[in-house]
């Protein structure tokens, strides 16, 4: 018997299911050699202790319980894992937190920025909230409103260019009518030397009276510019004076 | 000597008769020559009960009256030098406006009109100068606006909308106050009478600034205040659907119980 020989059959000696001349013949070999004998002696070896294991676990194996232990530590280690990410993300956000404010990064302004955001929404919300409360008082304003000082808000946004005040809305209307007025006038003198007496002297008298209430509520504005009404007859003489010069410029 | 004094006194009653005779012709004459310088138009048209006149006059009288007919008819007496009149109808609108019809004309006298209306018709006047006057019309409309000097008188009126205008010369209307209406009296100087039904519910606004003169009369409630030392007064009468404006700059405002 060679060596080959011998370690092809030596397991199957050592579980003693060779028979018995092959058996001598392995026997003759491994006292003669060396090498084989060692890996019959650590095969030996091998075969005890696995024989010793095998007589320790007795209990025969319970697979529900094995796939609820395997199961539990699958999870308690998925569990760790997600655990120790978000403790990462945490850790993250925290640093990013330090780093910008309370702020998500995208939304990171600067001071300027953020300073003229809210002054800007301020000014509109303002703005809108008194010609909402002005819109919704103005019919009563215009019916009994005589006297109407304007607030310090309103002076505020009037000296900014904000607001009109309505000082400031008078003169404009003022100075439209008198430019429509100036107009009429120049036609109607162009005309006046063709009517007859009656009509130049009819004329004369209406314009007059007019003209003498004007003077009146411009000379009571000048005293108290908050005066509404008389700011308003102001207007409604000046619209008056313009229709008889239109009216007459056409005869 | 009786012969002599017969003769005498034959004599001067010869010579009375004859300047008698004299100033008789004479002003037989000037009054002929009167009436031949007042032209005459005349001019009827058919209209449906609620049509529209649209008139504006340079200067005259104005009077517009409604009637029962289904009628317009229009009288005008034109002073010398006559003016140019030529009435159009268009759908349902009869026009006149003698400011156009005479453009460019220097000298055009008086012309003073005598309109007959059906009394459900919509009136617009209006004259440079001179009066305006309207009675029993109950149409939509109602407006009589005067450019300068003149009186407008407003009698029996029933329209929702009422608009009376002028410089100088007296407001006197004489009507109904009617649900949802609008009525609206402007003068600068002159007397602003309203004569309005008591149980009449309107929104007023009087604003007499120059005289403070405002008298309520039966309209005076609690609902009625004094505003503006005095200039103006507002308030409400009844159910308060109708708005009442009247504005006088340098005159007074009077309400009465009709």
């Amino acid at each position: 018997m060679n060596c080959e020989h011998c370690q092809e059959v030596i397991s199957v000696f050592l579980d003693n299911e060779l028979d018995e001349m092959s058996s001598d013949s392995v026997r003759e070999h491994l006292a003669v050699c060396e090498e084989c004998s060692k890996v019959c002696e650590d095969l030996a070896m091998i075969m005890d202790f696995c024989q010793l294991e095998a007589d320790e676990t007795v209990i025969p194996p319970n697979p529900q319980a094995l796939w609820c232990r395997i199961n539990n530590v699958i999870e308690s280690e998925v569990q760790a894992e997600i655990y120790k990410e978000n403790k990462e993300k945490i850790q993250i956000a925290e640093a990013e937190q330090q780093q910008t404010g309370w702020l998500p990064r995208r939304w990171n302004f600067s001071f300027m920025q953020v300073a003229s955001a809210v002054l800007g929404i301020a000014i509109i919300s303002s703005v809108l909230t008194i010609v909402g409360i002005r819109n919704y008082t103005s019919p009563n304003n215009d019916l009994s409103s005589v006297n109407s000082e304007p607030t310090l808000f309103e002076k505020v946004l009037g000296k900014v260019g904000l607001m009109e005040t309505p000082q400031a809305k008078r003169a404009r209307i003022i100075k439209e009518r008198e430019t429509a007025i100036d107009y009429w006038n120049k036609r109607v003198e162009a005309r006046r030397t063709q009517w007859n007496t009656n009509l130049r002297d009819a004329f004369d008298r209406n314009l007059n009276e007019i003209n003498q209430a004007v003077s009146e509520y411009t000379l009571i504005l000048e005293e108290n510019p908050q005066d509404e009404l008389s700011g308003e007859m102001l207007d409604s003489a000046l619209n008056d004076k313009m229709e008889l010069l239109r009216e007459f410029s056409e005869l | 000597m009786i012969l002599k004094v017969v003769k005498f006194l034959k004599s001067s009653a010869t010579i009375k008769t004859t300047i008698l005779l004299s100033v008789v012709f004479f002003f037989a004459s000037f009054a002929a020559q009167e009436f031949s310088a007042q032209k005459r138009f005349s001019k009827t048209y058919s209209a449906s009960k609620n049509v529209r006149l649209q008139l504006t006059n340079r200067t005259g009288t104005v009077t517009v009256e409604g009637w029962d007919k289904d009628q317009i008819q229009i009288s005008a007496y034109l002073e010398a030098p006559a003016a140019n009149i030529e009435p159009q109808s268009l759908s349902g609108t009869i026009l006149i406006n003698v400011v156009k019809d005479n453009q460019g004309r220097n000298e055009v006298g008086n012309v003073n009109f005598l309109i007959k209306v059906p009394r459900t018709s919509t009136v617009d006047i209006e004259t440079r100068m001179g009066n305006l006057n309207v009675s029993n019309v109950q149409g939509t409309l109602v407006r009589a606006h005067i450019s300068s000097e003149g009186d407008i008188t407003l009698t029996n009126i029933g329209a929702s909308n009422v608009s009376a205008e002028n410089v100088i010369g007296d407001i006197f209307y004489d009507g109904d106050v009617q649900q949802n209406g609008n009525y609206r009296f402007i003068s600068t100087r002159g007397n602003i009478n309203l004569r309005i039904p008591f149980n009449a519910g309107f929104k007023l606004v009087a604003t007499a600034p120059s005289t403070r003169n405002i008298a309520l009369g039966a309209f005076s409630n609690g609902n009625m205040k004094f505003v503006g030392d005095g200039r103006r007064v507002i308030g409400q009468s009844g159910d308060g659907s109708a708005t009442v404006t009247v504005t006088n700059q340098r005159g007074s405002i009077s309400f009465i119980r009709r």
